[in-house]
């Protein structure tokens, strides 16, 4: 009895945990979510509210007599709802009632109703002090002046099985639209061959497999020689590029913009290329990494007469794998997700040399009003770092994680 | 004669050689700044200052480096050494400068599109070899079919990837470049370094000049650092003087900069406190205009503080950024303190929970920027819509009648600072669980068994155990939110229309420091601003660091 209760208990709790971790995960998760939903939307859809997670299509049907296809609607006739097709909109509507007794309205439609006394010589009644024009409204076979009260648009609805019948008329903006989920996987390519994401992506990925190869030779050679071998002057050095690792980069902006107009790199992909494979951080990395490598085997490897070049590429790198994994795929996110620098370096009106943080900063002010453009060009961006992060999963969390405890 | 001292005679007319060689170095190096302060080139002072200090440097070490090498000390072959690795590296980066290779990274980008196909057969062709690894089971010959296979596509895929991109063109067009009078310089420098590398690097000649054997070792870790290490310098340490240069400068990236002293850091620091008459009194009223604008005023009662600053901005900036600061720290590390506590009981699937936090940290920030825009749309965003939703179910649920608020996130003043720091916690608040949650795996169990034996509760084990136990990866992960934070740039920068955001609510210092750098090109005073705001940056990250030390002593 005890046991079960407890068992219970324990239950009980893991239902718990489970509630706030998906909680939160959903939390995470919804941004995403909404960025590709979006993304397969078309822009009334986006600007529908109450927003809709799934993208939409108004439905069309081709009806007998119209060239065009008509959009559905839900129309309630008798009681029953029903798809009905619309057939013709902005049809005028007046809503007339006597002068005297205006809660007592009709409705008819503009065309319908002539004005009392024909065109030329139309009656008026004085209501509340103004003068208010007359027209012949007939009412159960009587015709009666009134006055017009408001007037309104409606649409023409009819059945599209039975195009024939008599029409349905009612306000087409207060009717339901009949939609079908469908995706518009051609939002993407608009945005890539239109608003130049194609462009950027391209020199995007062709700037971050170059920082990425780059800053791995640097930081391995780098970090080998901190590691590995004995030189005079090691330890200064090393404590320099160790004090060196908390300046945020925001420092180096300015220097290094006017380095690069001295140098002639601006609005280059140079600039935001070369400057990057040199870092303190990442050899600082490297060489914590090798530092853990059983010297040994390297001792025995330099007394078979190996250079340190050949014990470096043929024993230590193999090995290292997941350290160089785990460094690449840091230096990916931080490559791949750069704005202020390429922001500051390269020209706005230069597009062929844009990144994508700067084309969808471009994209941001262009496509204000399609949403689902913006936000497809949002996810060219976002989602091939996450399949990045996918695949390295096992290295990266768990090297940030140990980052983390030797801090 | 004999065979031995012909040898001899040969070493010696080549160490001769290298004796006139460093020699002609350093003329040549002489020259150059002779040169450089003669002719009116376009090169301002501090750029000239600079190399000539490095021209007269290598001058030196090169008439140093040839008096050792006729005494046959082996300092003289290292300083040889040294001079011609850097001049061959120089003329290597020269030549490919000439060669227009640097700019050409933009040729590649047109046509690395159409080549990245290929690449990828290349990469799929190194994971094909790397197959080889998972079956262990076969016998392993040296060269098994599957590697030779993923050899020959790695090549084959290599060679279409640079088909595609032109690379035959892009070489022809280099060597083109190369051959100009500049590039054949470039050339024949190269070929002398290294020919007085090589020369210096055979073995009868480095006896010659008494090598050690410990050298070797010395040599290749100078080596080895050296391709970092000067970039290193050139691309971090030396922009990093130059700021601290350019913070006592009126530098605007075009002019000549003038030394001005102080006069930046003067003017961003001055500031004034005034008491006031009366709570609504005006400002200039009480303070001189002409200098100081009014940043805030602090009122009690019948009487109040004005609070005026030269550079109201900043102090504006200062003030949203440390605001940005207090909000986002808790807001990312205690939720993460929690969710890292539940992830690490040893339920199944807590790793894909740990995945799908981590999630948002590795997202362009820019990206993730422009999706909460459209969440946070006052008509149509999602974000509204679940406030009405809340509310509509609040009103029903007690049958009252709470007003939905239907906040203007991002273009009212009261809000906009604070949507920013809602997308920043969001973002950092999975990173910082996963920190958390590797901190905690650290700490031993045995603590817990001994507390449950002592008869602790789950809430005494986090104040007394789980807490105290974390104390430096809670210091880690706030210094490292801090500093992030303290850097706010981008969600204002794509979020905010303009930047500032309505009434300056959300002008951050990296943003103030962009603006006046690269708006109004004051990048002088924008350096000066970036040192301010590093001293900001230091000055918390002590604080922590000391409160840290305080705590830790105090526990043990």
């Amino acid at each position: 009895m005890n046991m079960k209760s407890y068992r219970f208990i324990r239950f009980l709790s893991n239902l718990g945990v489970y509630f706030v971790l998906t909680f939160f995960a959903l939390i995470m998760l919804f941004p995403f979510f909404y960025m590709l939903s979006t993304s397969f939307k078309i822009p009334a859809d986006t600007f529908r509210y109450p927003p809709r997670m799934l993208p939409r299509d108004p439905v069309t049907i081709q009806v007998d007599g119209y060239e065009e296809p008509l959009p559905l609607y839900f129309v309630e006739v008798d009681g029953v709802r029903k798809e009905y097709a619309l057939a013709k909109s902005n049809i005028k509507v007046g809503i007339y009632a006597p002068a005297d007794d205006q809660t007592n309205s009709v409705e008819r439609f503009l065309s319908e109703v002539k004005p009392t006394g024909g065109v030329m010589n139309q009656q008026k009644v004085t209501v509340n002090g103004e003068e208010v024009k007359l027209f012949d409204v007939e009412v159960d076979g009587q015709v009666i002046p009134m006055i017009l009260v408001e007037q309104t648009t409606v649409g023409e609805f009819i059945d599209p099985q039975n195009p024939e019948a008599e029409p349905v008329f009612q306000n087409v903006r207060l009717s339901e639209p009949v939609e079908n989920v469908s995706w518009h996987p051609e939002n993407y390519k608009e945005v890539i061959e239109l608003n130049n994401l194609g462009r950027a992506l391209t020199n995007t990925t062709l700037v971050t497999v170059l920082v990425v190869l780059g800053q791995l030779v640097t930081s391995v050679f780098g970090g080998y020689a901190f590691a590995r071998l004995k030189f005079p002057g090691r330890d200064t050095v090393f404590v320099f590029y160790l004090g060196t690792i908390m300046i945020p980069f925001v420092m180096l902006i300015v220097p290094l913009y006017q380095l690069m107009v001295l140098i002639g790199w601006t609005d280059h992909l140079a600039s935001l290329v070369i400057p990057w494979i040199f870092t303190a951080y990442g050899t600082f990395l490297m060489r914590q990494h090798f530092i853990t490598f059983p010297k040994e085997i390297e001792e025995a490897a330099l007394l078979d007469g190996a250079s340190r070049f050949a014990i470096l590429k043929d024993i230590i790198i193999p090995a290292s794998v997941p350290a160089l994994a785990t460094q690449a795929t840091f230096t990916f996110l931080y490559a791949w997700n750069s704005f202020i620098w390429p922001l500051v370096i390269i020209n706005v009106g230069n597009e062929k040399n844009h990144v994508l943080t700067l084309a969808l900063n471009v994209l941001r002010g262009r496509a204000s009003d399609t949403p689902n453009l913006i936000l497809a060009g949002a996810a060219i961006a976002i989602v091939p770092p996450l399949i990045v992060f996918i695949l390295g999963q096992r290295f990266f969390v768990e090297s940030v994680a140990g980052s983390g405890v030797k801090g | 004669m004999t065979a031995q001292s012909r040898v001899d005679a040969q070493t010696n007319l080549i160490v001769r050689v290298h004796m006139i060689w460093r020699i002609l170095f350093a003329l040549l190096a002489a020259g150059t700044v002779y040169m450089m302060w003669t002719t009116a080139a376009e090169t301002s002072l501090w750029q000239k200052i600079v190399l000539s200090l490095t021209a007269v440097a290598a001058a030196g070490f090169s008439v140093y480096g040839g008096v050792q090498i006729s005494k046959r000390n082996h300092v003289g072959r290292m300083t040889s050494l040294v001079l011609d690795y850097l001049g061959f590296v120089a003329c290597f980066v020269f030549a490919l400068n000439v060669g227009e290779f640097f700019i050409g990274i933009d040729a590649l980008g047109q046509t690395f599109g159409k080549g990245l196909p290929y690449l990828g057969i290349t990469i799929l062709g190194y994971f094909l070899g790397a197959l080889e690894e998972y079956f262990p089971g076969k016998k392993k010959s040296p060269e098994s079919s599957l590697k030779v296979v993923s050899r020959w596509v790695m090549i084959g895929g290599f060679i279409l990837f640079l088909w595609q991109v032109d690379a035959v063109k892009g070489v022809i067009y280099f060597l083109g470049k190369l051959a100009q009078p500049t590039g054949l310089i470039a050339i024949v420098g190269l070929v002398i370094f290294g020919l007085s590398l090589w020369s210096l690097n055979r073995t009868n000649i480095s006896l010659a000049l008494n090598t050690k054997t410990g050298h070797e070792q010395i040599i290749n870790g100078w080596l080895f650092l050296s391709p970092n290490l000067i970039g290193f310098l050139i691309f971090f340490a030396g922009p990093l003087l130059l700021s601290f240069y350019f913070s006592f400068t009126d530098s605007d990236a075009i002019r000549t900069p003038n030394w001005v002293g102080f006069e930046n850091y003067a003017k961003i620091l001055n500031i004034k406190f005034v008491t006031l008459d009366s709570p609504d009194q005006l400002a200039r009223d009480v303070v001189d205009i002409k200098i100081y604008d009014e940043v805030g005023r602090f009122t009690f009662g019948n009487t109040g503080i004005l609070f005026a600053a030269a550079d109201k901005f900043f102090w504006l900036a200062l003030r949203n950024t440390l605001t940005f600061v207090l909000f986002v720290v808790p807001l990312s590390v205690i939720p993460a303190l929690v969710l890292s506590n539940i992830l690490n009981s040893k339920l199944p699937g807590m790793k894909f929970y740990r995945a799908v936090y981590f999630m948002p940290s590795i997202a362009a920030v820019v990206g993730i920027s422009l999706v909460w825009q459209w969440l946070y749309n006052a008509t149509i965003g999602y974000i509204n819509y679940f406030i009405t939703l809340g509310i509509e179910f609040w009103n029903n649920l007690f049958n009252v009648a709470v007003v939905d608020p239907k906040i203007q996130w991002v273009s009212d003043e009261k809000t906009a600072l604070f949507a920013i720091i809602i997308i920043a916690a969001w973002q950092t608040m999975g990173f910082n669980t996963v920190l958390f949650l590797a901190g905690l795996q650290n700490i031993p169990g045995e603590l817990y068994e001994a507390a449950t034996v002592d008869g602790a509760g789950a809430w005494d084990k986090f104040w007394g155990i789980t807490l105290p136990m974390l104390a430096p990866t809670t210091f880690y992960v706030v210094s490292t939110t801090t500093i992030q934070a303290m850097q706010v740039f981008e969600q204002v920068f794509i979020l905010m229309n303009p930047p500032e955001g309505p009434n300056n609510s959300t002008i951050t210092l990296v943003l103030y420091l962009y603006r006046s750098g690269f708006q109004n090109f004051q990048q002088g005073y924008a350096s000066a601003i970036a040192w301010v705001l590093f001293i900001v940056i230091f000055g918390l990250t002590l604080i922590q660091f000391q409160r840290q030390r305080r705590s830790s002593i105090y526990e043990s």
